[in-house]
């Protein structure tokens, strides 16, 4: 019961509340729309708090948002498992980091006397608030590792099916407590969006990340002006000291980095005994592989006629590749009058090479452009990417006396005929193509 | 029309596209300066892919160490460098994306330039090597993508080798010949092998990279010669000094270029997108694997190439690629807000073809994408 009042009732409440109030509160009071900058109150515990705060807040928001927008893309992502571990190293940092600031502007405001007076009871409640959210955000990370993966099955698909109007919290009602409570959390600060000073959020000054800095100065007297603009100066040169330390120490440790994968580079690899011989014979298989096309370059050289198997081994459904005398893959099927049928599979489309198996209309199929041949023609079907038809090869069978006994010549027609003897004791072989056949 | 007025006007003209007399400290360093205006981040463009083009030569000499230009050992080779080279993977996972970064910030640059009208004279020779720069990286790409040696890398190259023979069955008599010699000559031999692979290689590692280095030298002179194109209509507000103030910012996009590219290489193998038949050693004898396809920046070319007949490719390319080389002449007289509507079509046509082609091709075509 109170589940469903916090996971389906209390979203429900917070989202309505928010776009509503939002709404009604840009109407009516868009004046009241900022975030309430103290920066003029108080400066120094500001930059330690506010800083670590927002930076680390943003990251984390990134993530979220990521992770519930693209759910998809997210979720493949995190199935490596050096992405995963980076994600929830600068998720888990980012968090720190954030918590660490919210307790610094916690302490602020509720020590500074200046802050005092400017302090709302609302913006106490917001500080608990994201407070508590963002030690249950660390918990969680640090109790119950690998969110940015398990939460891509459970946590995400809730908050779609909220998004969608079908909302299914047995998605989330066995996560362990700190997690529902984090939930329970956004929602509520989702709650308080419209009331407090968090509508900030809904406001994005981008062109702050470009414009020149702003100090913010009491105005008035001539000696404060002078000084503050005494400030910008040393500001400014303090600014172009930290920056080239910053770029030295990151040029030192880029180098170093560089240059240690440089030289373990170019010393070449520690293989030990065992990959070597891995190694080894890979690299002989593949010059068997080499010397095996060589040689069947040569037989093609030197023979007219080139053994592709016994009758028996063909079928009139499975083609059996072999190399044609153009060094292109071709096919040998049985033909319907039990003598044999090649034909070039090299696609007359783009080359690619034509699959074996003929299907239920006798046709063969190439892969890469979806084209179908008829093998007893070698026609493509209407509308294939091929335009011209595979043309059929020459062959011859031989007994095993070395007769021969039946052959296609360049025209097409067959000659000669099995005469009773068995396929088993007749070989098939591809005759090289007649010069006027070629043309 | 005299000889000596021939003469004298190339060399008038030569010599208004090439102020040698700012060939000096003052003019090239000192005045330099960029304006700024809401178009300004397309000045970086150009740096960036001369940053990945660094990138890709510094990556590349690292592999040359390794790899082996041959059929039989081309494909152990590289599985030499991903499996057992200490930071093998990564290098060569960094050529790899770096090589697609390459192309985008060219074609990005190539566009910004347009809508820019940066071709203006005295710039016309600037445009004409980049579009040069352009095709040569183009280039480096189909001869780069079959030095792996895989079943994907072999047969794209087929089929982008075969469209070369397609050209034949436009011309008339013997030179419908022609292109069939032409693409044997580019193959050396009948079909993709030994003697391909090595000239690509040699295409790849010498060729080009000369080629680039004499082209990207007078396009880089020129840039210096004549500063920065003004890119919009109205005069800018504001001016920044070229040094040293944009060439920081310069090289912070490239710090942020490299890290990016770096994670990614680190993270994410290239070949991830794809499956893995695809990455096995080429085998010559057996059937081709499904799923073929060319890398994903020559899409715009690829996926109307299989919805509409080869003529009208043929005729469209040839179109584009005179407009892109004649665009200083051609689009003298255009306004610069038609010619970033141009760019900007231009851009969505490549943005649209690369993110759905797939799609688009099965709309039209059918089939499960």
């Amino acid at each position: 019961m109170i589940d469903s009042f916090l996971l389906v009732g209390l979203p429900y409440l917070a989202i309505t509340v928010c776009v509503v109030g939002t709404f009604w509160r840009w109407k009516t009071q868009a004046f009241t729309w900022s975030s309430l900058s103290s920066q003029f109150l108080e400066a120094r515990q500001l930059r330690w708090g506010s800083m670590p705060w927002h930076l680390g807040i943003l990251l984390v928001l990134l993530g979220h948002l990521v992770a519930l927008a693209l759910p998809r893309v997210w979720g493949s992502l995190m199935t490596y498992p050096t992405l995963l571990v980076i994600t929830e190293t600068v998720g888990l940092g980012a968090g720190a980091m954030a918590l660490v600031g919210i307790v610094v502007l916690a302490f602020r405001r509720l020590t500074s006397g200046r802050v005092q007076a400017v302090t709302t009871t609302m913006d106490l409640v917001v500080l608990a608030l994201l407070f508590f959210q963002s030690l249950l955000g660390v918990l969680t990370a640090l109790l119950h590792r690998w969110g940015a993966a398990w939460s891509t099955a459970t946590v995400v698909p809730y908050f779609w099916s909220i998004l969608l109007l079908r909302p299914d919290p047995s998605l989330v009602a066995d996560l362990p407590p700190i997690v529902k409570a984090h939930l329970v959390g956004a929602w509520l600060v989702l709650l308080a969006v419209p009331f407090s000073r968090l509508v900030h959020v809904l406001a994005l000054p981008l062109s702050y990340l470009w414009r020149a800095p702003q100090i913010v100065i009491w105005s008035g007297s001539r000696r404060a002006r002078m000084q503050a603009k005494d400030l910008a100066v040393a500001e400014s040169r303090r600014e172009f000291l930290k920056g080239a330390a910053g770029v030295a120490v990151a040029g030192t440790l880029l180098s170093a980095g560089v240059l240690d994968k440089l030289v373990r580079f170019f010393q070449g690899p520690k293989i030990s005994g065992e990959m070597e011989t891995v190694l080894l014979a890979k690299r002989l298989r593949h010059l068997q592989m080499t010397a095996e096309e060589q040689a069947l370059q040569l037989e093609r050289q030197k023979n007219d006629r080139i053994l592709i198997g016994r009758l028996s081994e063909l079928s009139a459904t499975k083609g059996k590749y072999f190399i044609d005398f153009h060094m292109a893959p071709a096919l040998a099927f049985l033909g319907a009058n039990g003598l044999p049928l090649l034909i070039s599979a090299k696609c007359t489309h783009l080359g690619c090479t034509v699959g074996g198996d003929v299907d239920a209309q006798g046709q063969i199929l190439c892969p890469c452009h979806i084209s179908y041949f008829k093998i007893t023609t070698g026609e493509p079907n209407p509308g294939a990417p091929a335009k011209t038809p595979l043309p059929h090869l020459e062959w011859a069978v031989v007994d095993a006396a070395g007769k021969t006994l039946a052959q296609r010549t360049a025209g097409g027609a067959i000659e000669g005929s099995l005469a009773g003897v068995p396929p088993e004791a007749c070989q098939v072989y591809v005759c090289r193509p007649s010069p006027e056949g070629a043309s | 029309m005299s000889l000596v007025s021939v003469v004298k006007r190339a060399v008038e003209y030569v010599a208004e596209r090439f102020p040698v007399e700012k060939l000096n400290y003052h003019a090239m360093v000192e005045k330099k300066e960029v304006p700024v205006h809401r178009l300004s981040w397309g000045y970086y463009l150009g740096g960036a892919a001369l940053f990945f083009l660094c990138v890709q030569i510094v990556t590349g000499l690292m592999l040359l160490f390794y790899y082996q230009p041959t059929v039989s050992d081309a494909h152990a080779s590289v599985e030499f460098i991903s499996e057992h080279v200490h930071g093998g993977a990564l290098i060569r996972n960094m050529h790899a994306w770096g090589s697609s970064m390459m192309i985008a910030c060219v074609i990005a640059h190539l566009l910004t330039a347009f809508a820019m009208k940066a071709f203006e004279k005295p710039r016309e020779i600037t445009w004409v090597t980049g579009v040069g720069l352009l095709f040569l990286t183009f280039g480096f790409g189909f001869t780069g993508y079959l030095l792996p040696w895989h079943q994907i890398a072999v047969n794209a190259t087929k089929i982008g080798l075969q469209s070369i023979e397609q050209v034949g069955q436009y011309l008339p008599g013997q030179m419908a010949q022609w292109p069939r010699a032409i693409r044997e000559t580019i193959q050396g031999e009948a079909t993709v092998g030994q003697a391909t692979l090595s000239r690509f290689y040699a295409i790849h590692v010498i060729v080009l990279p000369f080629a680039l280095a004499g082209l990207l030298g007078i396009h880089l002179l020129a840039v210096q010669l004549h500063g920065m194109s003004r890119g919009v209509d109205e005069p800018a507000r504001r001016r920044e000094k070229f040094f040293p103030i944009f060439i920081i910012k310069d090289f912070s996009v490239w710090g942020v270029a490299f890290f990016v590219l770096f994670v990614l290489a680190l993270c994410l193998p290239f070949e991830s997108f794809y499956s893995y038949p695809l990455f096995e050693a080429y085998d010559p004898n057996g059937s081709t694997p499904d799923g073929i396809k060319p890398e994903w920046y020559f899409y715009f070319v690829y996926y109307p190439l299989e919805l509409l007949p080869f003529g009208v490719i043929l005729v469209a390319s040839g179109l584009a690629a005179v407009l892109l080389l004649l665009a200083p002449w051609i689009f003298r007289g255009t306004s610069r807000k038609t010619l970033r509507i141009l760019a900007f079509a231009g851009a969505a046509y490549f943005l649209g073809m690369t993110l759905f082609g797939e799609r688009i091709y099965h709309f039209f075509k059918g089939g499960a994408p």
